[in-house]
């Protein structure tokens, strides 16, 4: 089969000394990876993982719902008991938050994947995972 | 008219600082969220958005039924139309109701399970991603996963999800039996000898033959993979792809429009020890991949030599993890996303076209298209009935405009002989489907004998299905 794309760079192409820098900057991005969390991520992500709302019904849609995402170390989500993740984000009010995930927002879904949460059970929710709430 | 060196001089920096502002206000239209719908609407009733963001709508009631009794209660008195979901991971408008938006979080993990025969059974709202540990626990494994493992088993299966590999068919035909609660009929077992038909047409149900509540699943005892991936150039990796695809275990690759560059992605068992992989690459890789379409993106050559110089610095990478560990992927980028499967020969053919058109076309793509192989199976709906498939997958950052997906890609995939993947977009109605499905006719009198009153039908559904 024919294909129509080249698989080597194209000579004809001169790369700009800001396309260099620009390369250089894309190396950084690409090469952002590998190595084991931290001790203190570790701690983090331990600690994520053992947390659960002392209330039965907020614990049971937590389990199927946020758990999903903020214990998971490489979902992009705060984790859970990450004060210093969550301060940043209350900083916006328990109700712009609530609204958020409501309503989705970057890499949280809409609804944070709880069909059955009421707004008073997101905000609950928020506050546990932020720390505030047992 | 002569122009002084210094005027020139100014001229070329009042024009190199306008397209630099002009690149930023381009760039900060695109950073900027889409606005959500209202959060309630006029009945104080909740928003539910599918997980990209584009599906809506507001359940005038939101069932979380803890036992099947309870979900059968929804089916009959919910109001219509009664609508399962799960991780909403679907594209297209499986789920949006103004009835009964039915959860089976309530009804999740597992029931029992037979060590001999690798054998479990699962209740159908549990998530992907909780059951790969569950399954482990028991010494047991999916022979696949797909790219996300955040969806509810039931709405995986319902439709026909999939991973990658020559001899690995999609989910539903690792079901053995499974129990679905119908409008008409109430609890149903079927199995290949038990009502057969309904299992036939109902295993990859979409939500419209009523809810399925549990399955029999013939898993396999835990594995341990190796993962190898690698950048590559995209002519070799289409070249190879027939050998790549035939040599390993689960094979995939990922085409990098406007860089001339694949990342493939290859599984194989092994008895290694476990190497767990580090920091997941994917999304660096694809803010990267973005950022040089925001500021490259006027220029294909440069954003290629870009690209280009940017990746022959990263190695190929190698981990070896339980196979639950390894195939599923996190994608905390949103995206939409149109995928069809075809027949494996046109495969190749459709990709040529379908990255040559994108790269015409569509300087603003950064997204990869996603490539895999799926072995056929016999489910009546199932989009690879009776044909070995390759598929293809098109992405489009999720704050990116997608009807390009339609426009542009659908026509090609269509013309190559696809069938839509069910959770994905697509643009087909009941008049082009019907012909792809040998035993529509039979599956679509099964779905109306459970359902005769077209309970578990949103006009998403009956456009599909041709019950208008």
């Amino acid at each position: 089969m024919h294909v129509q794309h080249p698989s080597g760079p194209t000579p004809a192409v001169r790369v700009p000394i800001a396309g260099l820098l620009l390369a250089a900057i894309l190396i950084g991005a690409l090469a952002a990876c590998g190595g084991a969390p931290s001790s203190d991520r570790a701690a983090l992500l331990a600690r994520a993982a053992a947390l659960s709302p002392a209330d039965a019904r907020l614990a049971d849609l937590y389990q199927h719902a946020c758990k999903a995402c903020h214990v998971v170390a490489t979902s992009g989500a705060p984790l859970t008991g990450d004060r210093d993740a969550w301060q940043a984000r209350l900083k916006k009010g328990l109700p712009a938050l609530v609204g958020n995930a409501i309503g989705g927002l970057n890499g949280m879904p809409a609804g944070g994947q709880c069909v059955r949460c009421t707004a008073a059970d997101y905000a609950a929710l928020i506050r546990f995972m932020a720390g505030e709430a047992p | 008219m002569t122009l002084s060196r210094r005027q020139l001089l100014a001229g070329a920096a009042a024009t190199a600082a306008a397209a630099t502002v002009g690149v930023a206000v381009r760039q900060h239209a695109l950073e900027a969220e889409p606005a959500p719908p209202p959060l309630q609407d006029a009945q104080n009733r909740l928003l539910w958005r599918n997980w990209s963001g584009i599906q809506t709508a507001y359940p005038a009631l939101r069932a979380g039924p803890s036992s099947e009794e309870e979900v059968l209660a929804a089916l009959r008195e919910g109001p219509a139309p009664v609508r399962a979901v799960g991780a909403g991971h679907s594209f297209t408008a499986l789920v949006p109701t103004e009835g009964t938006l039915l959860t089976l979080d309530g009804l999740a993990g597992i029931v029992d399970h037979d060590a001999g025969s690798h054998q479990a059974t699962v209740w159908a709202g549990t998530r992907l991603g909780e059951l790969g540990p569950a399954l482990a626990a028991i010494g047991q494994c999916m022979p696949n996963l797909p790219d996300i493992n955040k969806q509810s088993l039931g709405g995986a299966i319902a439709t026909a999800t999939h991973g990658s590999g020559d001899h690995s068919p999609a989910l539903h035909a690792q079901v053995l039996a499974m129990r679905i609660a119908t409008p008409a009929r109430g609890l149903i077992e079927c199995s290949a000898n038990d009502n057969p038909e309904i299992f036939a047409a109902a295993r990859v149900g979409l939500g419209a033959f009523g809810v399925v509540t549990r399955y029999r699943l013939q898993n396999v005892a835990s594995i341990r993979l190796q993962k190898r991936t690698a950048l590559r150039p995209t002519a070799e990796v289409i070249e190879d792809w027939p050998a790549l695809r035939v040599a390993h275990r689960n094979a995939e690759f990922f085409v990098l429009p406007f860089t001339g560059m694949s990342a493939t992605v290859l599984h194989d068992v092994t008895d290694r020890p476990a190497e767990p992989p580090g920091k997941p690459q994917d999304a660096d890789v694809l803010l990267a991949l973005k950022w040089l379409r925001d500021w490259a993106g006027f220029a294909p050559p440069l954003r290629r030599r870009l690209a280009q110089a940017a990746m022959a610095s990263v190695k190929p990478e190698e981990s070896v993890e339980e196979a639950w560990k390894l195939l599923s992927n996190e994608r905390d980028i949103r995206f939409n996303e149109m995928e069809y499967h075809l027949p494996r020969e046109t495969q190749m053919a459709a990709l040529a076209e379908v990255l040559a058109a994108i790269e015409r076309h569509r300087p603003d793509v950064f997204f990869p298209i996603e490539v895999r192989s799926i072995a056929p199976d016999d489910a009546w709906l199932s989009p690879f009935h009776d044909r070995a498939s390759g598929s293809l997958a098109v992405h489009a950052y999720y704050k990116d405009d997608y009807r390009f997906l339609f426009d542009l890609v659908e026509p090609i995939l269509r013309r190559h002989g696809g069938r839509p993947h069910w959770g994905k977009l697509h643009s087909l109605t009941a008049r082009e489907l019907a012909p792809l499905y040998p035993r529509w006719r039979e599956a679509m009198a099964v779905r109306r004998e459970l359902d005769p009153q077209g309970r578990m039908l949103n006009p998403f559904l009956r456009r599909l299905f041709g019950d208008v």
